[in-house]
């Protein structure tokens, strides 16, 4: 295995506090609601497992080659499935498949099964959606999970959805935990942008009408 | 279409924006090596971003030259390598057909700038499509999407941004490693999804004027080329949503050094530059160039 002090960023002599943070600061970073529905959520997974392995390590290694504190140390004990999606009950086979299909990034099959899917139902919305929003489509995958709810406004999967898409991107990581957004970035954008032309000739490209 | 992703270069120490400055000197001399001076003209920022997206991430060889934009002090510059090739024939592409795009837009007369400059980038155009036969049949072929989508006056903004995005995330395809592939694919598509928007939205005004298809305007019905403050807040929403598409990507991969430029041109550039858009303050610059152009003419 890598050196854990490497995978977390700190020094060997680092207090076990600093240690905490960092791992705290990765654990954010790579936390499975940071990755919601995200094509690459597996690798996100993958570096989650090697961070929370690490920071085990080191509490193991620090507290004398404890027994006792193995497991207890990550303070988010996030495991594996929670990075898994589309898991509810379908109403049919057929959509059941679907998710399959999303689940498993195969969006052209998901994609194929949907349009010979003549009931349009809350359930096909949700899914079509969740296509439209793994190809990157975020636009029209907010609208069909607003038809979704619609439809049937009791359903906390659909709700689940529509509420990632409308607040989702707000409680996103960013470094040092400021909000991250547009509409959020405060201070004088005008200074900041002042500050960009400074390369050369301003590298604009002139052309571009 | 470019210009739109810049590093917050007045807010990155010194360091990192010398850094960024010897990509860029490093892809404009990358350009002058393999095409002739006459392609450097198109160097911009957003191919610099791309040649640091493709680049190795490792120590590099620097030189130090004096050239025709700072004909005193010698200025430092990444040596050429491979990626840098990359970004530079995948630059002179994406630039060749931007050029001829603009020919197809415009009547005799104003389409004459094109029209030349695409002659002068013609021979480099050739040796890049030859060496990137992938690519340039990718770029021909989402263009051309992009072109019947302009022509239906497609009300799908993300079927829109969609042609655009693709075909810079198919920059990623020539890479090897088939994750740096997968991360740097979702980061461009999502990069290209956000310029896209943002261009659109930089457009706004201009297109409610000239009646030209505008996807934004369509997709939140603004006649007159104003937002609403609901509409203004949606868009925002989705505009961010790609922004975190493109973090969650860039968090996945070791760009090495340059890991605080792009996070800083990520997670603060990519906000600054689209709230300035939102406000309407990001083409005051050119606005008022235009104007002072007018006023002479």
């Amino acid at each position: 295995m890598n050196d854990p002090y490497q995978i977390l960023g700190v020094s060997e002599n680092a207090s076990d506090e600093e240690i905490k943070k960092a791992y705290r600061e990765l654990a954010r970073k790579y936390h499975p609601d940071n990755y919601h529905d995200n094509p690459l959520a597996d690798l996100a997974q993958e570096k989650m497992k090697e961070i929370n392995a690490a920071y085990e390590q080191i509490t193991k290694e620090r507290s004398g080659g404890g027994h006792q504190q193995a497991g207890t140390g990550g303070a988010y004990g996030y495991g594996g499935t929670s990075y898994r999606q589309y898991g509810g009950q379908s109403t049919s086979s057929v959509l059941q498949q679907v998710r399959v299909a999303i689940s498993s990034g195969d969006l052209t099959r998901a994609e194929a099964l949907l349009a010979n899917y003549s009931d349009h139902n809350a359930e096909w919305n949700f899914l079509r959606g969740a296509v439209c929003y793994r190809r990157g489509w975020m636009d029209e995958a907010k609208r069909y999970y607003q038809t979704a709810c619609q439809m049937d406004p009791g359903n906390a999967e659909y709700r689940q959805a529509l509420d990632f898409m409308e607040n989702g991107s707000q409680t996103a990581y960013r470094p040092g935990g400021s909000p991250f957004g547009t509409e959020m970035c405060g201070g004088n954008p005008c200074l900041a942008l002042c500050c960009l032309y400074t390369l050369c000739n301003g590298g604009g490209y002139w052309l571009c009408c | 279409m470019f210009g739109y992703v810049l590093p917050p270069l007045g807010e990155l120490p010194q360091e990192e924006a010398e850094r960024f400055r010897r990509a860029y000197c490093g892809l404009c001399h990358t350009l002058g090596r393999r095409y002739g001076p006459a392609a450097r003209f198109i160097l911009n920022y957003d191919f610099t971003f791309l040649a640091i997206l493709l680049s190795e991430g490792g120590p590099r060889a620097v030189d130090s030259r004096r050239c025709f934009a700072s004909p005193l002090k010698k200025r430092e510059f990444l040596e050429p390598d491979s990626a840098m090739e990359l970004a530079a024939d995948e630059s002179v592409i994406l630039a060749y057909w931007q050029l001829r795009d603009g020919v197809a837009d415009h009547d005799w007369l104003h389409g004459l700038k094109y029209r030349s400059l695409s002659a002068v980038l013609e021979p480099a155009y050739r040796k890049a499509a030859a060496a990137r036969h992938g690519f340039d049949r990718r770029t021909r072929e989402q263009l051309a999407l992009l072109g019947a989508l302009e022509l239906e006056k497609c009300p799908s903004m993300d079927r829109a941004a969609d042609a655009f995005a693709a075909l810079l995330g198919a920059a990623a395809e020539e890479l090897e490693d088939p994750v740096r592939r997968r991360v740097l694919g979702q980061l461009l598509y999502h990069l290209g999804r956000w310029v896209y928007l943002v261009d659109a939205a930089d457009d706004l005004k201009k297109d409610a004027e000239s009646g030209n298809y505008n996807p934004v305007a369509l997709r939140f019905g603004l006649e007159d080329g104003a937002w609403t403050a609901e509409s203004r807040h949606e868009f925002a929403q989705t505009l961010d949503h790609s922004i975190h598409m493109c973090a969650t990507a860039f968090e996945l991969w070791d760009f090495g050094e340059w890991q605080p430029l792009l996070e800083r041109t990520l997670y603060t550039g990519l906000f600054h530059v689209g709230k300035a858009v939102l406000d309407g303050t990001f083409r005051r610059r050119r606005h008022a160039w235009d104007e002072r152009k007018k006023d002479k003419d």
